[in-house]
């Protein structure tokens, strides 16, 4: 294992490991555009320039390993100098777009300038005009004008989309990233590529224009957009959720997440939410709510009670519920699939058919608790009217419920219809029951291959849902505590009035 | 400690101050009536005074040439903005030169302190102070001050324009 000193830190790395890693292991800040851990090296930027002992010139640190007894700084006034300079080379034809630009606020040129810049353009030329606003494909828009050339996109889509879309065309300060005739950027995993860009080069049609960064928060948590489970941030205000961003996740995910996991939030904002309880479709208190479901427990005899779950809850979740069932001797429990026949696919990178984010989770309490019956049981069951009371635990990702009003009418001959459920469903009007989705509870989720992962709560965004737990809490001490704390209900406050102080 | 303060011997002799008092107070009247056009005073509403057109007064949007908005919805001024009234709705355009503009736009009157803070931040030049002062309103939807109020208000004859031209600043390659 190589020793080396990274400005006056000793550390040891592993063999072969880049100098540019090791700062970021040692903890130290270094400037870069075109490296990223999850691609090759391009060495194309020039921003990571570092003074090696004993070596006249300066070197980028991304395509330099790491030597035993290297001594590396990057403080030094000529490295300072290079990365300005080679900062302004990058400027030269960058348009001031700043105001316009979505990218504004998380943008790594200004942050880079704010740190090496702030000098005074010396450039008397007019800047090169490029393509602006250029349509990529159905998810992405591109500038060519804001683009830095890092390649960073272009790299993605060769080594790990695999689908080589984007390329490099023309020359010197006319070069621009483009796609061929007739094929647009679009494949699964599209949207890391506007992540990845450094700048506001590529920006996602989804996001583009609905919020400034800095109106956002972010939290991490577990995507529930299938059974991979990758390591999510979920950027969010008081408006609700704007959009998703994967994080480094080595065991999971690495870096990247797909594109459908980028629409989980939509369905856990207000608008298409469950807000109240409801009772044949009129409002009713949470309390009431609880109360009537407890009551149709009772009157209602339990061989003629059936319960449906899906894999999109959390097993803390799974275990007080069916744990309470199995307490009231209700045995009928059925486990909802709503793709049998894609549950097993795998597209090799992350995308899994089983579009539920707990299965395994809910398998394994259901495996505690000896709930085994099969899904077609409950149909001919439905058919032949013996079941009265049916409970749902509606899946909040109703997209990969394609079967949805199917199976809602075919719940509905049962006399007696519970919906747990988070989004809205106007078929039913029954007693509804408003859940938390995935951003407002913590918990665990077991994904694919068993890895136990927890996630806390990010936000409130509907103030009168609940979750599993806090019903089964409810039915059994008559108390009902949620947990959704009104911080988040206060009037917006403006980020810099909070540093600077308000008037 | 307590200070208390004994009414002085001369304070009861209030009598030479009234009457000095009112004294001024003839003397200004007689002068007016003789000398209207000195007269400080306005009759107001019928008579305005004008500020002068770099007073920090109600807020206006500037308009391009074409007439349409200046504002690029960057959102800098809302976010200076200490009282935290300007709500704006950013939307894509369908003239890629122009990208990105709001489709709403709304100053909470009411709240807005007057600091200037917005007109300072914005980039574009596309909201100002004008010199107008006075905001009437019979209920509180009047005091949010839309698009069609900030920039096409009746007193804008048909808008504010702003010296900035994007055109020339494209050609000339900024
Ligand atoms: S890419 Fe960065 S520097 Fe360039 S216009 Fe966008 S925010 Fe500004
Ligand atoms: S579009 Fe972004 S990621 Fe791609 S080369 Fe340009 S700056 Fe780099
Ligand atoms: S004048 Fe001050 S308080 Fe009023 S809108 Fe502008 S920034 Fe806000
Ligand atoms: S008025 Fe100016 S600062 Fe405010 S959003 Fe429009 S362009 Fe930006
Ligand atoms: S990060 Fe090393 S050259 Fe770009």
């Amino acid at each position: 294992m190589p020793k080396c000193n990274i400005n006056g830190k000793e550390i040891e790395v592993k063999e072969g490991t880049r100098l540019i890693d090791a700062f970021k292991e040692a903890g130290e800040d270094i400037a870069h555009y075109c490296y990223h851990p999850g691609l090759s090296v391009a060495g194309c930027c020039r921003l990571c320039m570092v003074e090696i002992e004993g070596n006249p010139r300066l070197q980028i640190a991304c395509n330099t390993t790491v030597q035993d007894g290297m001594s590396v700084s990057n403080e030094s006034p000529a490295v300072k100098d290079a990365v300005k300079w080679g900062l302004d080379f990058h400027l030269i034809n960058h348009p001031l777009d700043c105001p316009i630009c979505d990218q504004a606020g998380e943008c790594e040129l200004q942050i880079q300038y704010m740190k090496f810049g702030k000098y005074d353009s010396e450039m008397a030329e007019p800047k090169v005009k490029k393509h602006k606003v250029v349509d990529l494909g159905p998810k992405i828009v591109l500038d060519t004008e804001r683009c830095i050339l890092c390649s960073r996109c272009v790299r993605f889509t060769d080594e790990v989309s695999k689908t080589h879309e984007l390329g490099i065309f023309n020359r010197g300060d006319r070069s621009e990233i483009g796609t061929h005739e007739n094929k647009p950027l679009d494949n699964n995993y599209a949207i890391n590529t506007v992540d990845i860009c450094p700048v506001g080069a590529l920006t996602s049609k989804d996001f583009r224009f609905r919020q400034r960064v800095w109106y956002l928060k972010n939290s991490e948590t577990i995507c529930n957009g299938c059974s991979t489970g990758c390591s999510v941030k979920t950027y969010y205000n008081e408006e609700g959720l704007f959009r998703v961003k994967p994080v480094h996740n080595e065991d999971v995910n690495g870096y990247w997440m797909c594109d459908f996991g980028r629409d989980i939030y939509k369905y856990a904002n207000k608008e298409v939410r469950i807000q109240n309880p409801e009772l044949n479709s009129e409002d009713i208190t949470i309390d009431q709510a609880i109360t009537e479901f407890e009551s149709r427990l009772k009157s209602i005899d339990k061989s003629k009670t059936a319960v449906v779950v899906t894999g999109q809850q959390t097993v803390e979740e799974y275990e007080s519920f069916l744990g309470y069932l199995k307490e009231n001797s209700i045995n009928q429990v059925y486990h909802w699939i709503n793709n049998p026949d894609s549950f097993e696919d795998f597209d090799g990178l992350l995308i899994r058919g089983d579009k539920n984010p707990n299965t395994k989770g809910l398998l394994e309490v259901m495996d505690k608790n000896g709930f085994n019956k099969p899904w077609s049981e409950l149909t001919s069951k439905l058919e032949s009217n013996e079941i009265e009371h049916i409970i749902v635990v509606a899946p909040e990702n109703v997209e990969m419920y394609p079967d949805m009003d199917e199976k809602v009418q075919m719940f509905s001959k049962a006399k007696q219809l519970t919906w747990l459920g988070t989004v809205k469903n106007d078929n039913i009007n029954d007693l509804k029951i408003p859940m938390k989705s995935f951003v407002e509870k913590s918990g665990t989720f077991v994904n694919y291959e068993g890895r136990r992962q927890n996630f806390k709560k990010v936000t409130v965004i509907v103030k009168n849902a609940i979750c599993l737990t806090d019903m089964v809490s409810y039915l059994k001490n008559k108390t009902l505590e949620i947990d959704n704390s009104p911080e988040h209900y206060k009037r917006k406050m403006n980020y810099f009035t909070q540093v600077r102080g308000g008037l | 400690m307590s200070i208390v303060k004994k009414p002085s011997k001369t304070s009861n002799w209030y009598l030479p101050g009234i009457l000095s008092g009112m004294g001024f107070t003839f003397k200004t009247m007689i002068k007016n009536i003789f000398n209207r056009d000195k007269m400080p005073t306005l009759n107001y509403p019928e008579q305005k005074y004008n500020y002068s057109s770099r007073f920090k007064g109600n807020h206006v949007l500037t308009v391009k040439k074409d007439g349409s908005l200046r504002c690029t919805a960057c959102m800098l001024c809302a976010t200076a903005c200490p009282a935290d009234c300007i709500k704006i709705t950013a939307s894509e355009h369908e003239d890629p030169t122009v990208e990105k503009y709001p489709i709403n736009y709304e100053i909470d009157i009411l709240r807005c302190v007057f600091c200037g803070y917005c007109e300072e931040a914005c980039p574009v030049d596309a909201v100002r102070m004008g010199p107008e002062w006075q905001t009437p309103g019979l209920c509180g939807s009047d005091f949010n001050y839309d698009i069609q109020h900030l920039a096409y208000r009746p007193s804008l004859k048909g808008g504010a324009l702003s010296r900035v031209d994007e055109e020339e600043r494209h050609k000339s390659g900024i």
